[in-house]
């Protein structure tokens, strides 16, 4: 492997020397810039090379030039008054014609979401996942795509199941967006994936922090957009075909996209996309991880009908799933746990379980279903009223163990959820600087008919919102702020045996306050308050019962008050010549933080003990670091670092608080090669990601641990942290050219030294390692003219 | 423009009926689950007509109310038989799960590990493969004496084989018993 690595080193040092050695800077870059909407060329557009702090502006006829250009890669920035800004990244071998379109800021496909010109999500902290890197994480689940965001961990139960954490907080506390519609599925659950198929988006952004509070009070630990490329907007039939391969658990996938505007009706424009996945069992360096295979279809449907003033828009994506949970994960009572944590090891029985692509017991299958319509008119030129209609439909089923060969095969658990919601919403145009969008927003969900096992019962829910939020923008200057008011009823909450509880109904106001600095074109500062807050859920408030994945049982607390955040984040964004630092800070108070909160004895059972959890509240202080550095040592060498920090602390206890994610550290080497005629934008990449031990745990817990001499020690956890680990990882890709077809071929390698691992936010780190190395292949093949 | 918007929320709620209508039916099959809420170990001392039951019993399963757990009382220097009797009493009528452990005897296997009391215990039943089941057994009980017996069931698909360790295979059962020879 080592020599292997030294080849590709070697090989990377000799395409550099070949190149530098043909350096001239002579070059030259031209273009066209264009408005999308109306075709027209625009004049005094910005056309600025970041990397080297050029800058023209378009003539009239929206023409721009560039000379003296070294070879090299560069990112572009295209910029004009009423357009939304293009970033672009251009590979300059010879000299370079290549035009932009700039999409009009009113453009009308536009999501609701789209507030600001400049700043899209105005003065939250936001990071986004597109292009190659987003082509770089395709085939993954929606959790696993998220993890290369600094600030974004995992949580993960097992090699099949991955939860988006954003600054140590998930579940109920991070929303997903999918295509614009909050994600309602059972988010409780720690092994409760997103139901989103990625394939969707060609864009995932992750807002950090309550510091939007547009889609949602609740949104403590960020927010998740999956936003799906808009509608095409110029005639044509365009496609797209993706495919990808993994060698650990040989697994497939095929997805594709179809897409159409008339040029009969050019308002009209339609999409269709699909998406087939199957993989069989993963692999450790060391053994197969019996039954942790993965099955899953997706599909969806877009239409558009867009005029001037009005538009009409309808979604609808289906995503169905199997997974598999890894066989030696399943324990009886305690004493099964502790035995296995003994061992180190899955037993010999799992051990030697073969590759295989069956799923059996234990698995999850789930469906969900998302409906969505959209209309829009504008508002004179004052601004445009938005409507959203959504429906959600979502089923979750959890096979566990059969007790007896004669068992029936119905499912453990059985949970299904329907969610209508609305949103009317209008956004204002520029008016004296200030944009601004105002709304209300309302759903009603029927969380019904729980069958087998009780954990949650059956409930209705009513929720309610309404917002405003301004942005102001002058010079150096954008200021944001926003009030939400949201009020949330759960009633006729019965479990199936007709014991009834009693309602629940919660409401309060959220804030954000922001203002961003742009001190030069290099340096812009933002800073960031807001004050969000939650309220409790129905498995915080009602459940009861065994935790099956986490073999602990878990009641809730029906006398739970709402949980509120105040949160500071200060970012900043300086980039001077070849560097770039992206550096952000926050500090977050939780008052009234639920947590599950070990009691003692331990319940007894059946089946032996079982430790008991219930939901309690305390005070909480959140804070940390999210970096990334980047510098460009050549025209083809670019070096990147980046760090997560996060520290944890239960104020009340006056503890470290459990399960928070360790700190991690990632240095990335990129070597671009320059445009050739068959290969473009072709890269390689290697980097190193060192995660530390997580020390920071609570002291005391309600665990009895036997120590060696006999005495027996409180524990927090069955087993202590695991060990700091690093890995190391490829990435390469490249657009090749046959004939005119491009195709777009990315390889990644991860855990390249298949390194034996275990990770302290895997609540199977008791039971196995971590897979082992990973090669994946995804071959992409536009269809049709490109846009 | 009303119109349309009319139009539109209705289409919605037609839409909103529909999803509804999705939601399955209630009285399907509900909290049923395949439960072992009831243990009772029948003593009958050998040669006389002495009966004597220990139950644990959780009728509403894990979690909820606790259980309630009888103590052994045996006599001591005598010599018992015993047989297990296994219940789901969640449902009505309870349901026997003793016959299915018989039935796959394969893939099970009971354990009895006394402590501090003073017993010897055989487990008398086979499976098929000559192997322990343990639904029948025979105490031996010594000096008089206060400790405890711990009950075990493991489930152990395709896996069970002779000399098996108690930590084996997956956890259906695990008790102690607090039981007296006196």
């Amino acid at each position: 492997m080592v020599v292997a690595i030294r080849r590709i080193l070697g090989i990377l040092l000799l395409g550099l020397v070949v190149n530098s050695s043909q350096a001239q800077c002579i070059l030259r870059f031209s273009g066209v810039v264009t408005d999308s909407d109306t075709r027209e060329r625009l004049s005094g557009a910005t056309v600025r090379i970041k990397d080297i702090r050029l800058e023209v502006k378009t003539d009239e006829q929206g023409r721009f030039l560039f000379e003296g250009l070294c070879p090299g890669s560069y990112n572009i920035l295209i910029t004009h008054i009423g357009c939304q800004p293009v970033e672009s990244h251009i590979h300059l071998k010879d000299d370079l014609t290549q035009d932009f379109v700039l999409p009009h800021t009113h453009s009308e496909l536009e999501e609701v979401v789209v507030v600001g010109a400049t700043h899209k999500h105005g003065t939250a902290i936001t990071e986004e996942l597109k292009g190659r890197q987003l082509a770089a994480t395709r085939g993954a689940s929606l959790g696993e795509s998220l993890r290369s965001i600094s600030g974004v961990n995992v949580l993960q139960t097992g090699a099949t199941i991955f939860k988006p954490v954003i600054h140590g907080l998930h579940s109920n506390r991070v929303l997903i967006l999918n295509n614009g519609i909050r994600q309602e599925s059972q988010q409780w659950g720690s092994e409760h994936a997103p139901e989103v198929d990625p394939y969707i988006a060609n864009r995932l952004t992750v807002i950090k922090g309550a510091s939007s509070i547009r889609y949602g009070s609740d949104a403590i630990g960020g927010v998740v957009l999956v936003e799906p490329r808009l509608l095409p907007a110029a005639p044509g039939l365009y496609g797209e075909i993706n495919t990808a391969f993994f060698t650990n658990n040989r697994q497939g996938v095929l997805s594709g996209i179809i897409e159409n505007n008339s040029a009969k009706h050019p308002a009209f424009a339609w999409r269709l996309q699909g998406t087939l996945k199957k993989g069989g069992n993963s692999r450790t360096p060391d053994y197969w991880l019996m039954n942790t295979g993965i099955e899953e279809y997706n599909f969806s449907a877009a239409a558009g009908w867009q005029q001037s003033h009005r538009g009409l828009e309808l979604f609808y994506s289906n995503f169905n799933t199997r997974l598999g949970i890894f066989r030696g994960a399943h324990i009886g009572n305690v004493t099964d746990l502790e035995t296995a944590i003994e061992r180190g090891e899955p037993s010999e029985e799992i051990k030697s379980a073969p590759f295989s692509y069956t799923i059996d017991r234990p698995y999850q299958q789930v469906h969900h279903h998302l409906f969505k319509l959209k209309a829009h008119h504008t508002t004179g030129t004052a601004g445009k009223l938005n409507l959203v209609l959504s429906g959600q439909y979502n089923n979750r089923m959890e096979f566990d163990v059969k007790r007896f060969a004669s068992s029936s095969d119905a499912p453990q658990l059985d949970l299904s959820i329907s969610t209508v919601g609305t949103d009317l919403v209008w956004d204002h145009n520029n008016w004296n600087n200030f944009r601004g969008t105002i709304g209300v927003s309302g759903s009603f969900q029927l969380n019904d008919s729980y069958k087998q096992r009780v954990f949650i019962p059956n409930y209705r829910a009513w929720n309610g919102a309404v917002f405003w939020i301004e942005k102001w923008t002058k010079g150096k200057w954008m200021l944001e702020g926003g009030l939400r008011y949201d009020w949330r009823k759960l009633f006729d909450i019965e479990n199936n045996n007709s014991e009834r509880f009693a309602d629940q109904q919660f409401s309060s106001v959220s804030g954000s306050l922001g203002g961003t600095y742009r001190w030069s074109p290099e340096l812009t500062t933002t800073l960031n308050f807001s004050s969000a807050w939650r309220a409790p859920q129905i498995n915080e408030l009602y459940s009861d019962g065994l935790h099956h994945s986490s073999a602990r049982i878990e009641t809730g607390n029906p006398s739970l008050v709402p949980e509120r955040a105040n949160s500071w984040m200060l970012n900043m964004d300086y980039q001077p010549f070849r560097w770039r630092f992206d550096i952000g800070f926050y500090y977050k108070d939780i008052s009234n933080f639920i947590y599950l909160a070990p009691d003692y004895p331990p319940v007894l059972t059946i089946r032996g003990a079982f430790p008991s959890f219930s939901f309690r509240q305390t005070d909480a202080r959140l804070h940390g670091l999210d970096a990334t550095v980047g510098y460009v040592l050549t025209a083809h060498w670019k070096a990147e670092a980046k760090a997560s920090i996060l520290r944890a602390w239960d104020k009340t206890a006056d503890d470290w608080l459990i399960q928070m994610p360790a700190d991690r550290y990632e240095l990335g080497l990129q070597y671009e090669f320059g445009n050739a005629k068959h290969w473009q934008d072709s890269y390689v990449k290697l980097s190193g990601q060192q995660v530390m031990r997580q020390t920071r745990v609570p002291v005391t817990g309600n665990i009895e641990k036997p120590q060696p001499d006999g005495s027996i020690r409180m524990e927090s956890d069955y087993a202590p942290p695991p060990p700091a680990y690093f890995l190391l990882n490829l990435e390469a890709g490249t657009k090749l050219f046959w004939g005119k077809q491009p195709i777009q071929l990315s390889l990644t390698a991860t855990n390249l030294l298949n390194t034996a691992y275990r990770d302290y936010m895997n609540a199977f780190r008791y039971f196995a390692w971590e897979t082992g190395r990973n090669i994946g292949l995804r071959i992409m093949l536009p269809l049709g003219k490109q846009h | 423009m009303k119109q349309k918007w009319v139009k539109l929320l209705s289409g919605f709620g037609l839409l909103a009926l529909t999803l509804a209508g999705c939601s399955k039916d209630k009285d399907e099959v509900s909290n049923e689950e395949e439960l072992i809420t009831t243990v009772s170990l029948r003593f009958q001392e050998i040669g006389t007509a002495n009966v004597f039951v220990a139950t644990f019993r959780d009728t509403d399963g894990e979690g909820g109310n606790p259980p309630s757990i009888d103590e052994i009382v045996l006599k001591p220097n005598a010599n018992y038989s015993c047989s297990v009797e296994l219940l789901n009493e969640s449902v009505s009528p309870a349901e026997d799960i003793t016959e299915e452990v018989q039935e796959e005897a394969d893939d099970h296997e009971l354990y009895f590990i006394p402590a501090g009391a003073n017993i010897t215990i055989n487990r008398v039943d086979l499976d098929s493969k000559s192997l322990p089941v343990g639904l029948s057994s025979t105490w031996q009980t010594g000096a008089a004496s206060t400790g405890t017996v711990r009950v075990v069931l493991k489930h152990k698909p395709g896996t069970k084989a002779a000399g098996d360790p108690v930590t084996k295979g997956e956890t259906d059962i695990d008790l102690n018993f607090t039981t007296k020879l006196q």
